[in-house]
């Protein structure tokens, strides 16, 4: 069920479902200096997706370029930086399967990573010391080797702070499944954190393997 | 609440998507249980460890610039 049927409703869609009485925004500058407060966020989250800085900045600009075009389907008063995440995901993803058709899906295994066990049995010291030892840039690296649709609901409720809500919302898929697919996103993370603390000496890997 | 159904609920208490209710007796639980304290602190720290190394990042000035003109 975790597969992309989501990406289908792209931002073409919901601005031509949206009904004709929308309120516009006060003024188009009221638009645009919110817009631009989003583009930090909004950067991070295409770097996260393309892991590329060059695409990534080609997904933005596309991104405002695709905003400023549905503005009209922007209700003012609601969340503008889900708004805007929707329009790049939907872009990234339509971009996605043209080129790499077989990179949609994921891999749903079912076990879960016990990885608090694992670190508490072979961490020399408290657990959470051994958490902090790992530098940033080696997560970012982790989360980089994720599938797409793993590592872009990581950086909406992890990094982001999206809600469930605004996060069904923006990947137009229900609360359930953004439940589910996190926690697998996560489980896979910290399969992948695991590995390179064992790879780095961090721990001493006292268990199996 | 029990062990299991408290680590069952750890994910959305540390997302704050439990409900009041479900957060209060998930505290209660740790009140009396050190085992669970110690493993919501780790994935806690867990979250706290994505959201920083994961949110450094700022736009570049040229798309920025680039941005700004199409706003403008």
């Amino acid at each position: 069920m975790d597969l992309l049927s989501d990406a289908a409703v792209s931002a073409e869609g919901l601005a031509t479902q949206t009904p004709r009485l929308v309120v516009m925004p006060d003024s188009d500058e009221d638009f645009a200096a919110e817009a631009i407060n989003h583009l930090d966020s909004l950067y991070r989250g295409a770097l996260r997706l393309t892991r590329d800085p060059e695409q990534a900045q080609d997904l933005v600009q596309d991104t405002y370029v695709r905003a400023l075009r549905y503005q009209h389907s922007f209700h003012t008063g609601t969340n503008m930086r889900a708004w805007l995440f929707s329009i790049m995901r939907n872009r990234f993803w339509d971009r996605l399967k043209t080129q790499h058709p077989g990179d949609v899906s994921l891999d749903d295994s079912r076990d879960d990573f016990p990885l608090y066990e694992r670190v508490k049995d072979e961490a020399d010291g408290p657990e959470t010391l051994a958490l902090n030892r790992i530098a940033a840039t080696e997560v970012v690296a982790a989360v980089e080797k994720l599938p797409a649709l793993h590592r872009e609901i990581v950086q909406l409720v992890d990094v982001e702070g999206f809600s469930y809500k605004d996060t069904a919302e923006v990947l137009d898929i229900p609360i359930g499944t953004v439940m589910s697919r996190l926690h697998r996103a996560r489980q896979q993370l910290q399969k992948e954190l695991y590995q390179y603390a064992r790879e780095s000496g961090i721990l001493a890997g006292k268990g199996t393997e | 609440m029990n062990c299991k159904d408290c680590v069952e609920r750890l994910e959305t208490f540390l997302d704050r998507e439990l409900s009041d209710a479900e957060v209060v007796e998930v505290k209660r639980h740790m009140d009396e249980c050190g085992g669970c304290v110690q493993r919501f602190e780790f994935y806690a720290e867990l979250k706290r460890l994505i959201f920083h190394s994961c949110g450094q990042e700022r736009a570049p000035l040229e798309l920025r610039d680039k941005v700004g003109k199409l706003l403008a």
